[in-house]
């Protein structure tokens, strides 16, 4: 399979009465979004804001952020098996508008937390401070079940995408990333002395606002399966988890996956960078053993010397972690997990809650409890209520002067555990 | 077809919804210690005890699967109780139970447990 | 201006004597004795020792309430910025003795103490997340290296400069995890991490796994009444006079003694732990080693006998490296005599 990302500079962002790309300058037409998105029944308001690096904007609650991309050569436009219809993803030019995302806000049930400051202290934090943002806040028709209301949003923000990518279709760059691979026998005999490595991503799959999806189909029933790293990075893989702001894949970080990126930089040099087995992380023991059987079979039967292990979530899914991690080593499969810690507000308590002596090498995303000091912001997009949430979480967590206390866990990809951000921990 | 799990829930929607709910009336903290009890005394755990993310663990409503039947004691399920009660402890000593949401926890807690079931009930060879 | 610095030591570096004035109570001089006079010198005039205070190592491991009592009096009193205390080596009762010291002015006072250990220390693990404790050579030989180290820390600490990491600046972890800023994401340290594995490199998990030491439990024993019981403890319960002079803390010995000819432990045997209020034990020292009561049940059949010898030592302070020497040594013991279950105490 041959993936080309065509990467086409965003360097500023502007509302206006078309959509249009000129010279870095991405123009937003809002009603064009607004139009399309209200095709949907379902859908019965749209506001659409920009949120540019350095804007003392804050955004919150964040449901899904999500890379504006169109397919210009080769198959699968949009999000095959969820807004268009099913085709093989992996192959072609892709236009990416880079730097660009749509932030998707509008929360299904109160409690959602999700924030993205664009200025200050708290843009440090989330790796979404740095792009320029097109956030799309969505509400739907009355008396709609819940379900109905994640997927009307889930499927909107999508679609504002697409919408928003098509800008790019008739753009060129010179900025061309190349994603290309052989079958496995074919790239085992280019590389027969180079270990083989496959990289394990569990999803969240768990139910309502914990829900993962591959070519639409809901990741809580499938068997761990094996995909090609490709149609990952060209949208086979999306997020419908509305919790764990912290470490939740978005739709963006499943496109941009970091962990396949740099699996994939290394491949041919270091490595022989074999695939991607897609693991759910499901809820009932008997479901986490069957996942974490099937998940260490896959990588013996297909001969892995290496696996990097990456985690969604935090709580329960760290005992699947640590299972595949046993697994794995005891059949002799060196294996690198990436996953988040809790050590508290001082960092002194344990960091997991079980633990595996076989998982010796770990990269640690940082400390879900680490507490930053939010300034107040001028601007806010989104459920102001959702601040108060955040804030109520404890004593003496707003100030007078309007800043906040917030833990790590409550801010949009800061322990990210596919590794897209550049948190670390640190034993003093 | 007999049931052979229990739900143990703290959730009034939950008791409303499923016929046989073990309902209690008590904090999602003494609801995981009720849990460890009954995995001591032999239940065996069905699903685990903790959400999948630490906003879930601010919920003043969980439900949590054991078997309907007393088996050997299983020390993993054992360990998995007790460990679970010490995370949540750890991640929840200076924070409040989030009870302005509670209709909101309430309904996706019960929303977790019907695909609970789903998955427990698919595993087994008799359907 | 210059800060104040309080210096505790022992009676043997407050050149008050050696082994034989361990038992003295504490005393807060005002002026520098010691190690506190050269450990002046390196900070360099940018602060002073204004008193020392001394107590002795016995002194403090037995009597520990009192001398807190007196030490956190007149650490309030002088009011100090910063408390410098040892460094201790390997000397366990010593060890003991400045992490009860750095523990509660810590707690009680808020003061920051710099201290110093060698790494088996086992005063480590008790204070290092409330101190700093630097690493330090196994003997008062490393003097000399030991005083610049504790001075350089010392003096950042009284001047609120951040420290750098335990490797860098020479002290033990103190367990605080810090999340901060990477130069590479996550992934791409994870990628480096298993490209250094599978290539048999050298690499260092960010994220140890603590690790247990987990013991098979025996397989239990299949006939009381026929079974010979042993009765072993950690609580310190010694003939009078402590004859082998097993130590209060920190012990390094255990001792073994014929109970076969008596009924129980009283009269004959007390405690010299320096871990709990020795009153109630002394009066009867069965209530931690029940001796009366398993005779109770030899003479009525409800254990086959009891193994003739009975084992004890200290636990407070007592190393893991020597409570694992001594509990493969005394199990070796009942094994080759036969004994079929042990009864372990400790307080």
């Amino acid at each position: 399979m041959k993936l080309e990302l065509r990467k086409i500079k965003v360097t500023d962002l502007a509302l206006g009465n078309e959509m249009k790309f000129e010279n870095g300058l991405l123009t937003i037409d809002p009603q064009v979004i607004i139009d399309g998105l209200k095709d949907d029944v379902n859908v019965k308001d749209v506001r659409v804001d920009i949120a540019k690096p350095g804007d003392k904007t804050r955004i919150i609650p964040v449901k899904d952020v999500i890379e504006p991309r169109v397919k210009v050569e080769g198959t699968g436009n949009g999000f095959p098996g969820v807004t268009t219809k099913m085709e093989q993803l992996g192959s072609g030019l892709v236009n990416v508008l880079s730097g660009a995302a749509i932030v998707t806000i509008g929360d299904i049930v109160g409690f959602q937390e999700g924030v993205i400051d664009m200025w200050g202290e708290g843009a440090k934090w989330t790796p979404f401070s740095t792009t320029y943002n097109i956030v799309v806040d969505i509400s739907v028709a009355d008396g709609l079940q819940p379900h109905d209301h994640e997927t009307t949003v889930r499927i909107a923000g999508l679609r504002a995408a697409e919408i928003v990518g098509e800008v790019a279709r008739d753009l060129t760059s010179d900025e061309v990333e190349v994603y290309e691979m052989g079958n496995i026998f074919e790239e085992t005999n280019k590389y027969p002395d180079l270990p083989k490595v496959l990289y394990v991503e569990m999803l969240i799959s768990q139910g309502l606002l914990h829900d993962g999806y591959i070519y639409g189909v809901n990741s809580q029933k499938i068997l761990p399966t094996l995909i090609h790293p490709n149609e990952e990075l060209d949208g086979a893989v999306i997020s419908g988890n509305c919790v764990a702001a912290c470490d939740k894949i978005t739709t963006y970080q499943h496109q941009n996956n970091s962990s396949i990126i740099d699996l994939y930089n290394r491949h041919g040099k270091d490595i022989n960078f074999m695939g991607v087995i897609l693991t759910p992380e499901l809820t009932t023991l008997e479901g986490k053993f069957r996942t974490c059987d099937y998940t260490a079979k896959l990588c013996k039967t297909l001969g892995a010397d290496g696996v990097i292990i990456s985690e969604e979530g935090y709580g329960n899914p760290d005992s699947d972690l640590l299972m595949i991690c046993k697994r794995l080593e005891d059949s002799g499969i060196k294996t690198v997990l990436i996953t988040d810690e809790c050590s508290g507000w001082d960092g002194m308590s344990q960091p997991l809650a079980d633990t595996t002596k076989e998982a010796v090498a770990v990269v640690s995303a940082g400390n879900v409890s680490h507490v930053v000091n939010l300034p107040p912001a001028d601007k806010v997009l989104g459920n102001p209520e959702a601040i108060a949430t955040l804030a109520g979480g404890w004593e003496g967590c707003l100030n007078d002067d309007g800043s906040m206390k917030c833990e790590l866990n409550a801010v949009i990809g800061s322990t990210s555990e596919i590794g897209y951000h550049n948190l670390t921990v640190k034993l003093y | 077809m007999n049931k052979d799990y229990l739900i143990i829930s703290n959730n009034p929607l939950v008791k409303e919804n499923f016929q046989d709910t073990i309902y209690f009336q008590g904090t999602l903290e003494e609801l995981l210690i009720k849990v460890r009890d009954m995995v001591h005394q032999g239940h065996e755990l069905i699903t685990h005890p903790l959400g999948a993310s630490i906003r879930m663990m601010f919920s003043p409503y969980k439900s949590i699967l054991v078997s309907s039947e007393k088996k050997e004691f299983n020390e993993f399920f054992a360990s998995i109780a007790e460990n679970s009660i010490e995370d949540y402890r750890k991640n929840t000593f200076n924070r409040k139970t989030d009870y302005q949401h509670k209709n909101d926890y309430a309904m996706i807690d019960k929303e977790l447990l019907q695909e609970a079931l789903k998955e427990h009930v698919s595993l087994r060879a008799i359907n | 201006m210059t800060y104040k610095v309080l210096y505790y030591v022992n009676q043997f570096f407050g050149q008050i004597g050696g082994e034989e004035k361990a038992d003295i109570a504490p005393i807060l001089k005002n002026e520098k004795i010691g190690p506190a006079m050269g450990f002046e010198q390196l900070l360099g005039g940018e602060a002073e020792v204004v008193a020392t205070l001394i107590c002795g190592d016995n002194y403090f491991n037995e009597h520990e309430e009192e001398a807190l009592k007196f030490i956190i009096d007149a650490v309030s009193e002088v009011n100090p910025d910063i408390v410098v205390a040892g460094p201790a080596f390997n000397a366990g009762r010593y060890g003991m003795a400045c992490a009860g010291v750095a523990t509660h002015v810590f707690d009680e006072l808020g003061i920051p103490v710099v201290t110093g250990m060698y790494k088996e220390n086992p005063a480590v693990d008790h204070c290092k997340a409330k101190a700093i404790v630097v690493e330090v050579s196994d003997s008062a030989a490393g003097m000399r290296n030991a005083l610049p180290v504790m001075a350089k820390i010392t003096k950042k600490i009284l001047k609120k400069e951040e420290l750098g990491m335990p490797k860098e600046e020479g002290y033990f972890p103190q367990g605080k995890r810090l999340t901060v800023f990477s130069n590479e994401r996550g992934s791409e340290r994870a990628v480096k991490m298993l490209v250094a594995r599978l290539k048999g490199e050298d690499f260092e998990t960010e994220l140890p796994m603590p690790v247990f030491d987990k013991v098979e439990p025996a397989a239990a024993i299949k006939d009381i009444k026929k079974a010979k019981i042993a009765l072993i403890t950690s609580g310190g319960i010694v003939p009078s006079g402590n004859p082998d002079r097993i130590q209060s803390a920190s012990a390094q010995k255990w001792g073994k003694y014929n109970i076969k000819d008596i009924e129980s432990l009283k009269g004959g045997y007390y405690t010299i732990h320096g871990g709990y209020d020795p009153v109630y034990a002394n009066e009867f020292p069965d209530r931690v080693a029940p001796l009366d009561i398993l005779k109770k049940y030899e003479k009525e059949g409800e254990i086959g006998e009891i193994f003739e010898y009975f084992y004890t030592t200290t636990g407070t302070g007592t190393s893991v490296g020597n409570s694992i020497t001594f509990g493969v040594e005394i199990g070796k013991e009942l094994m080759d005599a036969g004994v079929d279950g042990a009864i372990l105490t400790s307080t």
